[in-house]
């Protein structure tokens, strides 16, 4: 499971792992809510494998509704575990085309999981609500 | 700070307070306190214990840890009528578990060829991130059978004996799976995930009986000294991910619908007796039959791999299965309370089954001896394997402890792991291991988990298992 908890930091990294004894953890930034959910992705994928071997050889669109941002943000990694778990798609390049507290528009390039060119990394069942607040810092989310 | 109480040795009580229905009760050693209270899985005793229709004590297992909602090591049975049901109180892995196989060979034996044999197990099973079968998609009806028999379907599809279907909990196939009930996501992410192993800690591990505690009782679950066995544990793979998020959703509605007051709202559930409760206990068989013919595939694979490498016939190898256990389940079963016979939705959730012997649900192999009880540490330590008893039954609902539970995070694993080779240390220890990715072997290194040995002593100690022997592990192959 992973949990998000973007606080503000001295060092802005869009992604950096939280300790946490059985689970996964990461702290998330991005200047804006689209960078912030952008970041999420890139998150996830550097969490499954090491994303510069990714090439960009197919898009998915993904629309999804839900019913805040918080639920909007964990219903985006889990479609992207989705995404992964059905064929093997794993993004590295995360484009939020609209997004409203509702709603989101993305388009996300990457290719499929190779064993024999990717790493296999962390393994990721499901991302949760667990400790997580999308909350305002000075610059950005 | 959750206030506790010493009750004996192995046994601390959470007295009942505030909105608490019943008290928590927490088998654990006095050294594994600190542990225990350094994150809120204490708290989250505590707050199953607030759920409507609960029976008896909302308990804990000394390998108890913070999880979804429910504590990871929980335990906690409700009545079928005035009861709920509760994604959080099985876990995401559903029927995520294990199963020990036994063999004819001793260590001897197979020491000049354990490499070859873990380079053919890492190449006949797919394992970790991402793994899945290029050779074997499930498709539509095939699919629905997997769902609705579990191992049934694999022995009937040639994977496996029918000998194998009694030596599995429940058969094999928990009933009233409904394949509708389970999502076109869940099924998409599960097609081609049957006979894959994944990633996390799962892994197939040959071993040795290493140390016998009880030798009548390892003699009738054919475990000899030096012996060599397989464990094989792992889950449901994306399927079950899936059917849980799909049904924590449907849970945080019907928390609403029902006026279920939740002190978390991971603890979203449904009364038993509602449309929601009861689609889940359907969608959430058919991923456990899911996980239950994942396992017979793999194993049906490790057989393979055993017959190449040694050039032996199935008859001589005696690969056979002593067990297979679910570790997150929720399941229907008749509970003597207070001198009533009733039943109840039993919830375990990193916790295994442990029938004393002469139960019916015990089968005719076991039942002199009760079920066996199997418990992976590990990859660089040993394993246990027990026995349920009748003390079991009576105080926890026929339940015991699952594992060590980790001590590290990941991050903190990898930190410790930088810089080091873990295959070679192991090596060193006479172990061989191979995994998908270093990253894996690094989070799962000795040092990151609990010792296994501290959790069980306190099992045996209070009685809700029996020690049987110990399996000390020769070849690993991780996810």
């Amino acid at each position: 499971m992973i949990k998000k908890k973007p606080e503000t930091s001295p060092r802005r990294r869009p992604y950096r792992q939280l300790p946490h004894t059985a689970d996964l953890a990461w702290r998330l930034w991005g200047a804006s809510l689209p960078e912030l959910f952008e970041n999420a992705g890139r998150a996830l994928s550097a969490t499954l494998t090491d994303r510069r071997y990714l090439r960009r050889r197919a898009t998915r669109e993904v629309n999804l509704t839900a019913i805040d941002r918080e639920a909007l943000l964990v219903d985006w990694l889990n479609h992207l575990l989705y995404l992964f778990d059905q064929d093997g798609f794993l993004g590295r390049d995360f484009q939020v085309e609209s997004l409203t507290p509702e709603r989101l528009e993305a388009r996300v390039t990457g290719e499929s999981f190779d064993p024999a060119r990717h790493p296999s990394l962390t393994g990721v069942k499901a991302a949760t609500f667990q400790q997580l607040s999308i909350v305002p810092v000075k610059d950005g989310w | 700070m959750i206030k506790l109480r010493q009750i004996d040795a192995y046994r601390w009580e959470i007295p009942r307070e505030g909105k608490m229905r019943t008290r928590g009760l927490i088998f654990c050693s006095k050294e594994m306190l600190p542990v225990l209270e350094s994150d809120q899985s204490l708290q989250q005793v505590a707050n199953v214990a607030t759920l409507p229709g609960i029976v008896g004590p909302s308990l804990a297992m000394p390998d108890i840890h913070w999880g979804y909602g429910f504590a990871i090591g929980g335990v906690a049975a409700f009545d079928l009528e005035e009861g709920i049901v509760s994604p959080g109180g099985v876990g995401y892995d559903i029927n995520c578990g294990v199963r020990l196989l036994r063999t004819r060979l001793s260590r001897e034996h197979v020491a000049p060829l354990m490499k070859t044999l873990v380079d053919t197990l890492f190449t006949n099973i797919p394992s970790g991130v991402g793994s899945r079968r290029q050779d074997f998609k499930l498709t539509g009806s095939a699919f629905k059978k997997v769902l609705k028999d579990g191992c049934r379907w694999a022995v009937q599809e040639g994977f496996g004996e029918a000998g194998d279907l009694a030596h599995i909990e429940a058969g094999g196939a928990i009933a009233g799976a409904d394949p509708e009930a389970v999502s076109d996501f869940a099924l998409n992410r599960g097609k081609d995930q049957l006979g894959t192993l994944g990633s996390g800690n799962h892994f197939v591990e040959v071993g040795y009986v290493d140390e016998i505690y009880d030798a009548a009782l390892a003699a009738q679950l054919g475990l000899f000294q030096d012996q060599v066995t397989a464990i094989v544990h792992t889950g449901s793979r994306g399927l079950g991910h899936q059917v849980c998020e799909d049904y924590i959703k449907v849970m945080l509605k019907a928390s609403a619908k029902y006026g279920i007051e939740l002190p978390d709202r991971q603890l979203c559930c449904a009364p038993l007796t509602s449309p929601e409760g009861q689609r889940y206990l359907a969608a959430m068989a058919g991923a456990a039959n899911f996980a239950f013919a994942n396992r017979q595939l793999i194993t049906h694979w490790v057989r393979e791999s055993f017959e190449r490498v040694f050039q032996m016939g199935p008859r001589d190898l005696g690969l056979e299965l002593v067990y297979d256990v679910c570790h997150n389940i929720a399941k229907i079963e008749t509970h003597t309370v207070e001198g009533k016979s009733r039943k109840l939705c039993v919830h375990r959730k990193g916790a295994t089954r442990a029938f004393p012997p002469h139960h019916p649900e015990v089968p005719e192999a076991y039942r002199e001896t009760g079920q066996p009880v199997l418990i992976p540490g590990d990859m660089g330590r040993y394993s246990y394997v027990l026995v349920g008893t009748e003390k079991a039954l009576t105080e926890t609902f026929g339940s015991t402890c699952h594992g060590a539970g980790r001590l590290m995070s990941r991050h903190q694993a990898k930190k410790v792991a930088r810089g080091r080779s873990i295959i070679q240390e192991l090596a060193a220890q006479g172990i061989i291991v191979r995994g998908a990715g270093r990253g894996t072997i690094d989070e799962e290194i000795s040092e990151a988990y609990k010792d296994v040995s501290g959790v069980v002593d306190v099992v045996h100690g209070a009685g809700i298992a029996k020690k049987v022997a110990r399996l000390k592990p020769l070849g690993v192959i991780k996810g």
